[in-house]
């Protein structure tokens, strides 16, 4: 398209990056066809063709944003569906980003929904914070029905109990059974810890049974991807920054052949990365590494190629395809695959390209659009009548599991226990 | 006294039309007159003779096109497209003998401006579908063209579908553009012997939902026909190359192996088949009303039975069920009254009954076609006031 | 593109209209805020922009049609869109103008296996209809390119084409009903689930209409069964003549292949850079046959026109033997627009349909064209039935590069039209063709077709500025006395 920018904003780096974006939209429309928002919606503003265009029509003009504007980026769930579809390799994810952080410079919410988010900025990183965040939740079970409806909505998605504690919170190293195949890192992650420790065990028991030695590096925490998408993107790099640093040191000690992600959230975070500190003289080559070096969990044991499973698991497993998993890190069949050959009978929903609605914070902010995709998704994967839903994504589950009875695990939990591991908490017969 | 014109070229119609204009005299226009049974009967104190506007104007086969004057008979269309292989793909009705005269006769204009498909107008579509473009002069005396020599062309709006199937009520035709297409080189009939009428449309809907590719399925109930020692044959015509033929014939014949005693009929037997379908030759000659229902099919055999029942009349089936022929006994009203209400309570607005042949007398006092929903009457009156504004062109044609 | 004047005294009554409107259709449905504007100015084609006054976005037939009345009702014109799509500029809006988006209207209301057809709003988009009815092996024939994403209502307004429309016929062809909105706020039903008009061929003329004589808030398509088999030979031939002859031979041969395609050296190379399928880049034209059907039929029909193509001449010649490779043969045509885009800043896709004998000479005058205009023209060409996709490239940030673009356009199209042909396949006139129309109709011709506009919407609020060169005066267009001959309209008002 065309675009209308002065010499002096395309001399800001991230500006000049936006513009070469912008001008490779050729404003087709197909990207509209696998847009959450606008199957929802059905408002071209709501689409990403239309959000490209208030994006410009906002970095152009300069100065605050119009609240509209704010409003439609606002329901962009980033899922990157229609970087999947579009011909003309528009990159969506980096203008909406830039987009993002634009606004979080130049507008001024109104003060709750500041102080919204905020606080999801400073706890949901921090584990301790999120802990005892969640911890309160139970504790005032009783009170959540005084609370205004959206924080009432996210104290009921806290889980009943907080059970276990995941090996991958501390450093540490996991050496690998057998003879060692390959050294890899582990992004221990932020609320995946907390809400699920299962996955980084079942994670860390089948890498090791596959001879692979995993690292917690001292110092990685956070992938700072859910104060990225809030706009906050000084709060994001210092995160993303920590993890580079101490994966650096990794790299420069022993040395890792991959870094793997559980939540593939962060995986698409970590692979951009080297995006995000281009311009950086000091950090732009380690984090090119870094980004060239993740890999999703699905990924990593796809090369591994793990023997097929000794029995047939007789369970079939609805696979939901997450969407930072397909569309932004574009793994689409190894987790599938993988299933499969662990012997389970694996189908697929309808719409499997369209979001469930979780989308990092969206379901907290976005409460009404989150519940309606949420629902799309369950039905559908209840259609396909399954005995439990895989997903590559801490938030995917959560998000499934608030929808429906059927049981939602982690895809590396149903391979460790088609391996040899412990079945999947989820999978237990649930106490009376 | 008729005043008759018989104009010989396009510029000769335009002028007769501005005569008529200035005199507002309203015309029927007609060539060879097959269809006059058709419809209601125009009282005109002039006539238009368009039978000196035939023949072809172009004939380019390998673009799949025929440019032709109105009035060039059928079987010289029909000739000229058999010699190159090609045909007529809505496999034009010849209701000559259902009228009471002879076969053979009609125009390509009269059955363009009739706009009626036979039995492959199921899948292949009517004549409004093979009509690329028209010329003509409307009621302002002025000389137009629509449409075009291609086969896609969607530039401005598309009165060629608006011309077809108007009875002449638009605009006096005076050339036509069709589409033509490869004539089937083989053909054959697989027929189902003594199914009920509901059983014979969801039969016929299972075929039309299958990978054969049936081309035309019709069904005759008990009595209908001569062939069949009378039994009821319901009926699927598969077109193409003879493998292609021969290998779905036979896996239809599989796929209702179970349904009843079947007979196969081959290219021939089929042709004269689908003629008579075509043609309505089992109700031809006798001069009872004769009615045609376009209906969704598969209502076709409820609506069937009420018919049958209620009015006495006999029916059967073409269009997988979707097209109800049905004959019924003498009435002053060709029980037209029946007919609309049982197929108003059946399936609402969602379908139309036609009559086909009664007396004249009925003819004139009963609408032919179906009454239209008062906001489409409307619109159909002003978009016919748009083209002949004075009525001049067969006035009372298809509504007083 | 000039439109018409914007009436400066409706553009001050805006806020009554917008709260008249917001009684109508309430929440978010009724736009008029300035940035949110913005992202409706354009469609597909992006050449022509124009922020509308106000946007509606209805939910209900019954919205829909208190819209058009309450806008019928104070002069206010009235643009329907769809999904946007349109590469004539279909849904450009009026600065006086509102915008009425059917994008709300997505659902999939019926689907009729026993009458084998479906039921559906008009923002559904065409595969969303395929996709309904795949899991009983049915589809719905129409594809064009965008069909991802274009609306079933907006393919009913431009009579939709697409590769298989050859064989199985355009939008027109299969549609069997809609409920229709006239600018006066009547609602009424043309067709159905049955077959043939009961008088006039209403439902036939409001296809391809282009949004002039209603809004569509219903279609009922037919849906057919999915052919068992499919089957495509890849051909490649030295001389754009030898590929033509090859194509009127299938043809005349008797045979209506499902898809046949065309591209030129430029349109091949493109495509081949930007997805690699192994098409041959020294060829002058690129064949694409497809055959579908029962088995029996597929394979004795790729027998017959793999001799024809030879006997052509052809210098390559593949036959698919799997699925995966017969979607190979189309992976290069399908991304053929966007791999253009990649070889050049900009592209126009041009539409104008020619007898299909006279492509070799086309081409050859459209090269000599593209010359003397100094631009580059990538070509792709639904051969079976003479539709041509010319790809104009050019670079919009060079000075004049875009006028330039056009006038070609023009040209070619004219070209079209001069060699028997017509200004639009499939694509529509909207505002692109708008100016060329006298070029292949007359006076008479336009006029007619205007009065049949008259019919519909007499004060010509519904998308004026499309299609016809001419504000539809319907008064004048009504009153004409013959004095012994033709007579010629006082001159009509022009943008």
């Amino acid at each position: 398209m065309q675009t209308s920018f002065s010499p002096e904003q395309l001399a800001d780096p991230q500006t000049a990056s936006s513009e070469k974006i912008i001008r490779a939209c050729v404003h087709c429309g197909f990207c509209t066809a696998t847009c959450p928002t606008y199957l929802l919606l059905g408002d071209e503003l709501d689409s990403p063709r239309g959000r490209i265009y208030l994006m410009k029509e906002m970095l152009e003009k300069g100065g605050p944003p119009s609240p509209k504007t704010v409003k439609h980026v606002d329901r962009c769930l980033s899922c990157l569906a229609c970087m999947t579809t579009c011909p003309s390799g528009v990159n969506y994810m980096h203008l909406v980003d830039h987009a993002r952080a634009y606004i979080e410079a130049h507008h001024v919410r109104p003060w709750p929904e500041r102080a919204l988010r905020g606080l999801l900025a400073r706890v949901l990183p921090n584990r301790t914070l999120f802990r005892g965040a969640l911890r309160l939740a139970q504790a005032t079970r009783p009170l959540q029905r005084l609370l205004p409806t959206r924080l009432r909505g996210m104290a009921a998605m806290a889980p009943a109990r907080l059970s276990g504690s995941d090996p991958a919170e501390r450093p540490r190293v996991f050496p690998a059974q057998g003879e060692r195949r390959m050294r890899v890192g582990l992004l221990a992650g932020c609320v995946q810890p907390v809400l699920a420790p299962e996955i980084n065990g079942a994670a860390i028991r089948l890498l090791s049974r596959l001879g692979a030695e995993v690292v917690v590096a001292e110092g990685s925490g956070c992938c700072g991807a859910l104060p990225h998408h809030l706009g906050k993107a000084e709060q994001s790099k210092a995160l993303a920054r920590a993890n580079i640093e101490a994966w650096s040191r990794e790299l420069g000690g022993e040395g890792l052949d991959a870094i793997i992600v559980t939540a593939s959230g962060c995986g698409t975070s970590l692979k951009d990365y080297g995006f995000l500190f281009r311009e950086e003289a000091d950090l732009a080559q380690p984090a090119a590494r870094v980004s060239a070096l993740a890999r999703d969990i699905s990924e990593v044991l796809s090369a591994l190629q793990p023997p097929e499973g000794p029995k047939p698991m007789g369970l079939t497993v609805a696979y939901h395809s997450a969407c930072s998993l397909q569309h932004g890190q574009g793994v689409r069949e190894a987790p599938k695959a993988l299933l499969r050959a662990a012997g389970f009978n694996v189908v697929e929903p309808a719409e499997a390209h369209v979001c469930c609605g979780s989308a990092g914070t969206y379901n907290l902010l976005q409460p009404e659009l989150a519940g309606r995709l949420r629902d799309r998704k369950v039905a559908h994967l209840a259609a396909t009548r399954p005995d439990v839903i895989a997903a590559g994504n801490i938030g995917c589950m959560t998000q499934l599991a608030a929808g429906t009875e059927i049981p939602v695990a982690h895809t590396v939990e149903l391979l460790d226990w088609a391996l040899g591991g412990p079945t999947p908490p989820a999978l237990e017969p649930k106490p009376r | 006294m008729i005043q008759t014109w018989s104009p010989r070229t396009a510029d000769e119609a335009a002028a007769c039309v501005q005569q008529a204009m200035a005199a507002d005299l309203p015309m029927e226009l007609v060539s060879a007159g097959t269809r006059r049974s058709f419809g209601r009967p125009v009282d005109a104190a002039a006539r238009l003779d368009l039978s000196a506007l035939s023949g072809v104007v172009t004939y380019q086969p390998e673009e799949l096109i025929l440019s032709v004057g109105p009035a060039t008979p059928m079987a010289e269309v029909a000739e000229l497209l058999a010699g190159r292989g090609q045909c007529l793909a809505f496999e034009p009705p010849d209701y000559g003998g259902l009228w009471g005269g002879k076969a053979g006769e009609g125009t390509i204009g009269g059955a363009m401006m009739t706009g009626r498909g036979g039995p492959r107008r199921l899948t292949a579509g009517g004549p409004r579908d093979h009509c690329l473009g028209v010329k003509g002069v409307n009621g302002f005396g002025q000389a137009f063209a629509a449409g075009g020599r291609v086969v896609k062309n969607v530039t401005g709006f598309d009165i060629t579908k608006l011309v077809t199937g108007s009875f002449g009520t638009l605009c006096v035709v005076t050339e036509l553009t069709l589409k033509v297409l490869p004539a089937p080189p083989d053909a054959a009939t697989l027929a189902v012997l003594d199914l009920s009428d509901e059983a014979a449309v969801r039969l016929m809907s299972r075929a039309l939902g299958c990978a054969a590719q049936v081309s035309s399925a019709a069904h005759l109930p008990a009595g209908i026909a001569s062939g069949f020692e009378g039994r009821a044959a319901t009926l699927l015509r598969v077109e193409g190359v003879s493998p292609s033929v021969a290998a779905r014939i036979g896996h239809l014949s599989q796929l209702f192996e179970d349904a009843g005693e079947q007979v196969l009929l081959d290219r021939e037997a089929s042709q004269r088949l689908w003629r008579d379908i075509a043609d309505v030759a089992y109700f031809a000659g006798e001069a009872r009303p004769v009615w045609k229902l376009s209906v969704p099919p598969a209502m076709g055999a409820r609506i069937g039975a009420r018919l049958t029942q209620d009015l006495a009349g006999r029916c059967f089936y073409d269009w997988g069920g979707g097209a109800i022929w049905l004959e019924v006994p003498e009435a002053p009203d060709g029980h037209a009254a029946g007919v609309r209400q049982i197929l108003a309570e059946v399936v609402g607005s969602d379908g139309h009954a036609t009559l086909m042949r009664a007396s004249p007398q009925v003819r004139a006092s009963v609408p032919p076609f179906q009454p239209l929903a008062p906001a489409v009457a409307a619109l159909t009156e002003r978009v016919r006031r748009q083209f002949d504004p004075q009525g001049l062109f067969n006035p009372g044609r298809m509504y007083a | 593109m000039l439109m018409p004047a914007p009436d400066e005294g409706l553009i001050a009554r805006r806020g009554e209209f917008v709260a008249a409107l917001r009684a109508i259709v309430p929440g978010e449905g009724v736009i008029d805020d300035d940035a949110e504007l913005a992202a409706y100015e354009c469609d597909g084609l992006t050449a022509y922009r124009q922020r509308p006054m106000i946007v509606v976005l209805p939910e209900t037939v019954e919205q829909v049609s208190r819209t058009l009345a309450y806008c019928h009702k104070v002069g206010l014109k009235v643009v329907p869109r769809g999904a946007g799509t349109s590469l004539s500029g279909g849904s450009l809006p009026l600065a006086d103008g509102v915008i009425l988006g059917m994008g709300k209207f997505n659902r999939i209301l019926e689907v009729d296996y026993e009458n084998r057809c479906a039921v559906v709003q008009p923002g559904v988009t065409n595969l969303a209809v395929t996709h309904a009815v795949a899991g009983e092996g049915f589809y719905y024939a129409p594809d064009p390119s965008s069909q991802i994403a274009c609306s079933i209502g907006g393919n009913v307004a431009e009579n939709a084409g697409g590769v298989h429309c050859l064989k199985y016929g355009m939008t027109t062809n299969n549609l069997l009903g809609v409920e229709l909105v006239l600018i006066d706020g009547t609602v009424l039903r043309l067709g159905g689930k049955h077959l043939d008009p009961q008088a006039l061929d209403l439902l036939g003329v409001v296809c391809g209409s282009e949004g002039l004589l209603g809004v569509v808030t219903e279609v009922t398509v037919r849906i057919l069964q999915a052919p068992e088999t499919q089957r495509a030979l890849l051909m490649g031939f030295p001389q754009v003549e030898a590929a033509g002859a090859c194509v009127a031979e299938v043809i005349a041969a008797g045979i209506i292949p499902a898809g046949m395609e065309m591209m030129d050296r430029l349109a091949i190379q493109a495509a081949e850079a930007f997805v690699q399928v192994g098409y041959p880049l020294d060829v002058e034209a690129l064949l694409i046959i497809e055959l579908d059907g029962p088995p029996a039929e597929v394979d004795h029909l790729i027998d017959v026109v793999r001799e024809i193509g030879l006997g052509c001449g052809a210098s390559y010649l593949r036959v698919s033997q799997d699925e995966e490779e017969r979607r190979g043969f189309w992976a290069g045509r399908k991304a053929a627009f966007p791999a253009v885009g990649r070889i050049s800043p900009d592209y126009y896709c041009m539409d104008g349909t020619i007898p299909r004998a006279t492509l070799p000479k086309v081409l050859r005058r459209m090269g000599e064209l593209a010359d003397s205009y100094g631009l580059r023209i990538a070509n792709v060409f639904h051969a079976g039935d003479g539709n041509l996709h010319p790809l104009i490239l050019y670079d919009a940030d060079k000075p004049g590069e875009l006028h330039r673009a056009e006038e070609l356009g023009a040209a070619i199209l004219t070209l079209c039209v001069e060699v028997g042909g017509v200004l639009t396949g499939e694509h529509g006139v909207g505002v692109e063709k708008r100016d060329l129309m006298e070029v292949q109709f007359g006076p008479a011709d336009l006029d007619q077709q205007q009065r049949l506009k008259c019919a519909f919407d007499e004060d010509g609020l519904l998308n004026p500025g499309k299609v016809f060169p001419k504000l539809c005066r319907c008064a004048e267009l009504g009153r004409v006395h013959i004095h012994g001959g033709q007579v010629r309209f006082p001159e009509l008002e022009r943008f």
